[in-house]
């Protein structure tokens, strides 16, 4: 993979550290007060809905969707075009159903939402153990592919010695950006991130269409051959397989994205930055566009991908084709050395590079946000800390975040640890989105069905994912030699979403029936949060 | 930059929530109401002190309301009498805004999700169908998804217009109401 000529690396090189240099100077300037609270976790509110929308896609749109949704679409064809659906339909969700009362409702982090009605420290701790839950899956997936990735683009060896130098380079410049920059500074990180990465694919795509002669059928004809498979490219069933169980499988992990991708918390976080609540409404109306744009342009730079670089070699990269998108610059250049196939190349490393560390830092920012705010500043301090410790908190809390982070990632960075990023959804879908959808429209829901929805989802959804078949007993698997697999699927929200919205259910009906003060308690304080919660009447 | 139409209802006229939507259906209002705040108050002292919460204009309102049980004078005739506002309009205001809220929520959540678990099943346990080719190599189950995509841009795009419409007005009047001092004192914050 390496005969592409140390001018191109040259280039990448300098491509790359020019980003790191332009970033970091930025998180730097629009970096906030040592004690304003406000301007940390927020960034005052002062952000246009253009920009908002901007930072939220940014943060949507992680390493790990460009990457391994390009890849799934380029081997599996039509399963990966689902998938590209289901992911931008997740934030119209999210739009549609939670964006105007979350922001009402909350103000710096998901513990204020869920905790505004509910005293009590055990929420603040279930929340915040939630937040960790789904972020940290998500942050060591990205970052222990971050190592094979920097080597594969800087064209290093591919030892393990290299590898966990990058991602001991990654993680360090996400914990800077999330430390110094707070949620002003990675706004900014996300909106370079999401115009770098909106112009490398539309330029992409729209090279891949010209190359077929802006025929949609000649591509798809390509595509058919390019990945082997024929006719199967365009039906569903390449990615998990046809029988009827599978393709239960596919649906459930369908269903799963729908749900949960959007309501991770490092993507909520960012409404509550809003102003207003038509603020938000703009906000996520240029953020669904974005994503909207960018998931079509996805379809097309994977199938272009299947058809222009083919699916052995695809995978003889990254067996979840997770360098497609590289490979497939690579080939839409003029040929090696030329300054076309050049520039493609560098822009699009940088583009991965880039997005690789601004998912990463809004991540680590989503859980050291909720560590120092909700663990530290109400449940340790009990509401009481002065705002500049809390301040020196974050910081700290990210830095701690990152590290445990780097150690994990280059932990598992020899496994194949794709399933991760499968988990974090499911958490959301099944933790994080009954439990805000029951505290936002539900009268009736009481600490005892929230702590029962966040660690019961919770629950539900890591221990059937260990013993899934995604962890063990087939070849792709983190284990494949190892065999303790008795849940049938590959994603466990069909079982662990219902079971979240239950036991939620459940524990708030148990509430009633023991407890009835203070659940008619929670009833009152929610009505008369309700003006706030719909209006923003303060 | 914020929304234009909010001008066209002028929160200080008493007739701008006239064309209100429609309730999504009579139970869970009835029941909402019920709940209200108010409710204490107003169910109990009916026939002497129907406004108990210190409401100025009680003696020039407290006799039509003798006798008349209190949900339905409420429930069918909510805005009849001007001085009722003060006293009522705010938590009338919520229920309004509520369910205005509630009827462009699930429209729209519904419509999204629905169409995608449709397409999913389709795909999933009607391959036949989705595969059949409608234009060259381009097939249903294709069509179908990039639609869901492009759809998506006018989705949003209603969405802000209905919510425009349809909710603005009712919480701007909810958050005028509210900032009059003393009243949800223990909500600010």
């Amino acid at each position: 993979m390496n005969d592409y000529g140390s001018g191109t690396q040259a280039v990448v090189l300098v491509l790359f550290s020019t980003l790191v240099t332009l970033t970091l100077l930025m998180c730097v300037m629009a970096g906030p007060d040592r004690d304003d609270l406000t301007n940390f976790y927020t960034g005052y509110r002062s952000l246009t809905p253009f920009r908002n929308g901007l930072a939220i896609a940014g943060d949507y749109i992680s390493a790990a969707t460009v990457l391994s949704t390009t890849g799934i679409i380029a081997l599996a064809g039509y399963d990966g075009y689902v998938l590209a659906v289901s992911t931008a339909l997740s934030l119209v969700l999210l739009m549609f159903l939670l964006a105007e009362p979350l922001r009402n409702a909350g103000s710096f982090t998901m513990g204020d939402v869920l905790a505004r009605n509910m005293s009590g420290r055990s929420v603040r701790i279930a929340s915040c153990v939630v937040t960790l839950a789904a972020t940290l899956p998500f942050l060591v997936v990205q970052l222990s592919g971050a190592g094979s990735l920097l080597t594969f683009i800087l064209g290093m060896s591919h030892e393990s010695g290299a590898r966990t130098a990058c991602i001991a380079l990654v993680g360090s410049l996400m914990i800077i950006y999330a430390a110094i920059g707070g949620m002003r500074g990675t706004a900014l990180v996300q909106m370079i991130k999401i115009v770098f990465l909106l112009g490398t694919s539309v330029t992409v795509a729209a090279l891949v269409l010209n190359r077929f002669d802006w025929s949609p059928g000649a591509v798809l004809r390509a595509a058919e051959r390019g990945s082997g498979t024929g006719p199967a490219f365009l039906q569903q069933g390449l990615q998990l397989g046809t029988s009827a169980s599978q393709r239960l499988d596919f649906a459930s992990l369908q269903m799963t994205v729908i749900l949960g991708a959007a309501c991770l918390p490092h993507i909520t976080m960012r409404l509550y930055s809003a102003r207003d609540v038509p603020a938000v409404r703009r906000s996520m109306s240029w953020a669904v566009g974005t994503v909207t744009t960018f998931c079509l342009t996805v379809i097309i730079m994977g199938t272009g991908a299947a058809a222009l670089v083919g699916s052995q070699y695809i995978t003889a990269a990254d067996a979840h084709g997770r360098t497609s998108v590289l490979m497939l610059s690579r080939a839409l250049g003029g040929g090696a050395g030329t300054v076309s196939t050049t520039v493609l190349y560098a822009a699009v490393a940088g583009t991965v590079f880039i997005t690789l560390l601004s998912s990463v830092a809004g991540m680590t920012l989503a859980a050291a946000s909720s560590l120092a705010h909700d663990l530290f500043a109400h449940a340790l301090r009990r509401g009481q800390a002065a705002p500049r410790t809390e301040m020196t908190v974050a910081a700290w809390t990210s830095v701690m975040v990152g590290t445990v982070a780097i150690l994990l990632s280059v932990l598992v960075r020899d496994w194949d640890v794709a399933v991760l990023t499968t988990l974090a959804i499911c958490i959301g879908a099944s933790a994080v989105a009954p439990a805000l959808t029951y505290s936002l429209f539900w009268r009736g829901f009481t600490r005892t069905g929230l702590l029962a929805a966040l660690y019961g989802g919770t629950a539900s959804a890591l221990v059937l994912m260990v013993f899934s078949k995604a962890v063990s007993g087939t070849p792709s698997a983190v284990f494949p030699d190892a065999d303790f697999d008795w849940f049938p699927l590959q994603s466990t929200g069909l079982v662990s979403i219902p079971f979240g919205y239950l036991a939620g259910w459940l524990g708030s009906r148990l509430d009633h029936r023991r407890r009835a003060a203070e659940s008619r308690e929670n009833r009152r304080l929610y009505e008369e949060s309700e003006a706030r919660l719909l209006a923003a009447a303060e | 930059m914020t929304h234009p139409h909010d001008n066209r209802y002028p929160p200080a006229s008493p007739d701008w929530t006239q064309p209100r939507p429609a309730p999504h259906d009579g139970a869970p209002r009835r029941e909402s109401y019920g709940r209200d705040p108010w409710q204490g108050s107003y169910g109990q002292g009916v026939p002497q002190d129907p406004y108990g919460q210190g409401v100025p204009q009680d003696t020039a309102y407290g006799s039509p309301a003798q006798g008349v049980p209190p949900y339905d004078a409420y429930g069918q005739a909510p805005r009849r009498s001007p001085h009722a506002r003060d006293a009522h309009a705010h938590g009338a205001d919520l229920a309004d805004l509520r369910s205005a809220y509630k009827v462009l929520r699930r429209v729209s959540t519904l419509t999204a999700l629905g169409s995608f678990v449709v397409y999913v099943v389709l795909s999933c346990w009607a391959p036949g169908l989705m595969g059949s080719q409608i234009a060259g190599e381009l097939s249903l189950g294709m069509a179908l998804g990039v639609l869901q995509l492009l759809v998506t841009f006018a989705a949003v795009f209603w969405y802000g217009r209905s919510a425009r419409h349809s909710v603005d007005p009712l919480a701007l009047a909810v958050r005028e109401r509210t900032v009059r001092p003393g009243r949800d004192a223990g909500v600010a914050g």
